[in-house]
């Protein structure tokens, strides 16, 4: 039997060590194959893509310019290919992003990442919040739904059409944990961190679909 | 809703932890891997480690436990102690962490706290500070406060929150190991005067204390001996808050 091919983007946007130990517990003794991706790649050649990313909108975006990563990513998600953004990783799905300066993303779900609201608000959101699932998925399916999860972050995905909300979670206003748009999903949390849950959702991830 | 985050710290001498006042009577009271992974797996919100020791012969263990450590756990890692410059941050973050605290090094140096925040992001960028009540004034202490600095508390601490720290590690050496419970007073003129979390440390001895701590609006709450001594599990004191309407992750 073939193995799937799972790519890891490096995006150099922060450490990719948990979410890299994750996936290699998970695909240990099973028909998977892991591999780092750290510039241009063959877009057919991968079943999934995973890309973590901590830090600011613009850097990741900067960095997959520089690393050569862009072109093949836009073409494997033009193909509506299997894909997990993680935090940022999620983010540049938008249409542009508004941290530090404004920056056109990758465009593949419509909206803009923008700053929390309530300028009253400990910023960043940081620590272990709940998600609520708006419907079931064959990835994330209802055992996720008001679990806790690990989050970091200031900005949140706005402007997006609500088919293409997941999950919400609340903090000073709803906004949206978990995006989709066909085989492409994108997280706010941080699933490496997230103990048990988290370790769950990217096991579905890899194993389902 | 966001929960209050417990978090048990570990002060550690290579890769053993350690507990001590002020540096004396240091007593071994276990593997720092094994029992972070205890930790991890018994309802730990978060996990801070520091190098409580950081001479040069030290450090490269500690490093190595470091890494262990990431490699055993699945919930954040805050790592501190001896962070310098620089390089030493990176050193921890490619070690495994995922956030590192600065402390003396912030306060002779300010701007490292920019320069960090700029190169790895606020988020992994944690400043400790050690506060103490001096001549009726809040001042900043560093060498475990042993030195007071001219710093004046609540301005160093809306200083880090300009400079790029995306949480505060709030220790107050008048509270510190003496388990009488975290220093109310200074904890909330802190957490009313920035916009970033707070992690309330020093002094938990009992349940009632945590939720105290929680009363400041500090969104993380540190403890050592009480978690190191078994006299509390971490499920104990989070169904304890929980009772008092605290929002935790049970």
């Amino acid at each position: 039997m073939k193995k799937k091919v799972i790519g890891l983007i490096d995006g150099q946007s922060g450490n990719i060590g948990s979410i890299n130990k994750a996936i290699k517990d998970i695909i240990k003794g099973r028909p998977y194959r892991l591999k780092i991706i750290k510039g241009h790649f063959n877009y057919s050649s991968f079943d999934k893509i995973i890309l973590p990313g901590q830090g600011a909108y613009a850097t990741l975006m900067s960095n997959l310019k520089k690393l050569k990563i862009i072109k093949p990513l836009k073409e494997y998600l033009e193909n509506n290919s299997s894909y997990l953004g993680i935090c940022v990783g999620m983010q540049i799905l938008s249409d542009w992003g508004y941290e530090d300066k404004i920056t056109r993303g990758l465009g593949v779900i419509s909206g803009d990442i923008k700053k929390f609201r309530n300028k009253k608000l400990i910023i960043p959101h940081m620590g272990w919040n709940t998600i609520n699932l708006n419907n079931d998925d064959t990835i994330i399916t209802n055992s996720f739904d008001k679990k806790d999860f690990y989050f970091v972050h200031s900005y949140i995905f706005q402007n997006i059409k609500k088919s293409n909300v997941l999950a919400f979670t609340h903090y000073g206003q709803k906004f949206p944990s978990i995006v989709k748009k066909g085989n492409i999903y994108g997280v706010q949390f941080h699933p490496e961190k997230s103990h048990k849950h988290g370790l769950n959702l990217i096991k579905n991830y890899i194993l389902k679909s | 809703m966001l929960k209050t985050r417990i978090i048990p710290c570990l002060d550690v001498i290579k890769n053993k932890v350690v507990k001590g006042v002020n540096f004396k009577n240091i007593r071994v009271m276990g593997n720092a891997v094994e029992m972070a992974k205890y930790y991890s797996l018994s309802g730990a919100d978060e996990l801070c480690m520091l190098d409580i020791n950081a001479s040069y012969q030290n450090r490269k263990t500690f490093i190595k436990t470091v890494e262990s450590i990431a490699k055993v756990i699945n919930i954040p890692l805050t790592v501190g102690g001896g962070v310098s410059n620089l390089s030493d941050i990176t050193d921890l973050l490619n070690a495994g962490a995922d956030k590192v605290s600065i402390n003396s090094a912030a306060v002779k140096n300010p701007k490292l706290i920019r320069q960090a925040s700029l190169r790895h992001g606020s988020q992994c960028i944690v400043v400790a500070i050690d506060g103490k009540r001096h001549k009726n004034k809040m001042k900043v202490v560093i060498k475990g406060g042993r030195e007071i600095t001219k710093n004046e508390l609540i301005t160093w601490a809306k200083k880090v929150q300009t400079l790029g720290a995306g949480e505060i590690l709030m220790t107050s050496m008048d509270t510190d190991g003496v388990q009488n419970g975290f220093d109310s007073n200074m904890l909330k003129k802190v957490t009313s005067n920035v916009g970033i979390p707070v992690i309330a440390s020093g002094g938990v001895g009992s349940l009632e204390h945590f939720y105290l701590g929680y009363l400041t609006k500090s969104t993380g709450l540190l403890a050592a001996s009480v978690f190191h001594s078994r006299k509390y599990k971490i499920k104990t004191v989070k169904k304890y808050l929980s009772s008092k309407g605290v929002p935790v992750r049970l």
